[in-house]
């Protein structure tokens, strides 16, 4: 029906207007490039560093430049239960990443684990975050879920060092998400609040 | 066509549209509010395109119907102000939606 139809379509427009600020994809881009970084100066710590702490920036940052500029909204109950559902296949998701990297650095690991793990790691990463992307509707985001396939594909068959490639992947990114930025920011002026009490 | 009663099928009036959601500019506040929990004024100027004057008469109306409550929330510490659809206004736009459904269903075909 064409009534419920325009209403999906509004409550999806509601939802992905908080994607429009870019800062997403930056948060994509840093986490890549943290995890490059841990894996050139052998610091394995800051993966989890760099993903919980631009977590954090990403909240600050979309308080400090999103929802004065674009308002806040509460979601539905719908939208919260399909982001509860999203995180625990996240977590099934890392659990199998973490049972992969557990049969590779156990004696008893595959060969072929061993030869194609780089393409097979980029592989996982990558459609996590294209089925996030699908998932959303936030499509854009299934050009960050490339770019960590073709850094994996890139180390996998051209014998570049995995590091490098992880860093030009989240580079480009991050380069990405700023462009976003930049137009949500020239877009969307910081809301005064005399317009906003007259709003009410 | 006579006001408050807009033509239905072998033109009999549609009963029961609510004229206050009927009009297009509140329908879309109250759409927006239905598919949200709750949003600031801020958030339906930016989705609507409506200019404050506009919005903020729509809104009025709406909360003298009993369709919209605006609460005071606190956000980074700082007041902030955010609008609801009362359960009233959620039955409201319900019936709206179904009535309007049921009219267009009763057309009569080419």
């Amino acid at each position: 029906m064409q009534i419920d139809a325009d209403l999906k379509k509004l409550e999806r427009r509601a939802f992905l207007t908080f994607f429009q600020d870019g800062l997403w994809d930056i948060f994509i881009g840093l986490f890549v490039l943290g995890w490059g970084l841990g894996m050139l100066t052998s610091a394995d710590y800051l993966v989890g560093v760099s993903f919980v702490g631009f977590w954090l920036i990403v909240l600050a940052l979309k308080r400090w430049l999103t929802y004065p500029r674009i308002g806040y909204a509460r979601l539905g109950q719908q939208k919260t239960r399909v982001i509860s559902r999203l995180v625990i296949i996240l977590a099934v998701v890392a659990l199998a990443g973490a049972l992969m990297a557990v049969l590779v650095s156990s004696g008893s690991r595959p060969q072929w684990l061993m030869e194609y793990f780089p393409l097979l790691f980029c592989g996982m990463l990558a459609l996590i975050v294209a089925g996030i992307a699908v998932w959303l509707g936030a499509y854009r985001f299934v050009l960050h879920a490339a770019f960590i396939l073709i850094a994996g594909a890139v180390h996998q068959w051209l014998n570049i060092k995995w590091p490098y490639t992880f860093i030009a992947a989240g580079a480009l990114s991050i380069l990405i998400g700023l462009y976003v930025l930049f137009r949500f920011l020239r877009r969307y002026p910081r809301a005064s609040p005399e317009e906003i009490d007259a709003g009410r | 066509m006579p006001a408050g009663k807009p033509a239905g099928s072998g033109g009999q009036p549609i009963t029961g549209i609510d004229r206050l959601i009927h009009e297009p500019s509140r329908y879309l506040i109250m759409a927006y509010l239905f598919v949200v929990e709750s949003a600031d004024a801020l958030f339906l100027q930016r989705q609507t395109g409506f200019t404050w004057g506009n919005l903020s008469s729509h809104l009025s109306r709406l909360e003298t119907a009993g369709y919209v409550v605006i609460k005071k929330d606190f956000l980074d510490k700082k007041p902030h102000t955010m609008l609801q659809l009362t359960d009233a206004g959620r039955t409201a736009f319900k019936l709206y939606r179904r009535t309007m459904k049921q009219a267009l269903e009763d057309l009569p075909g080419p």
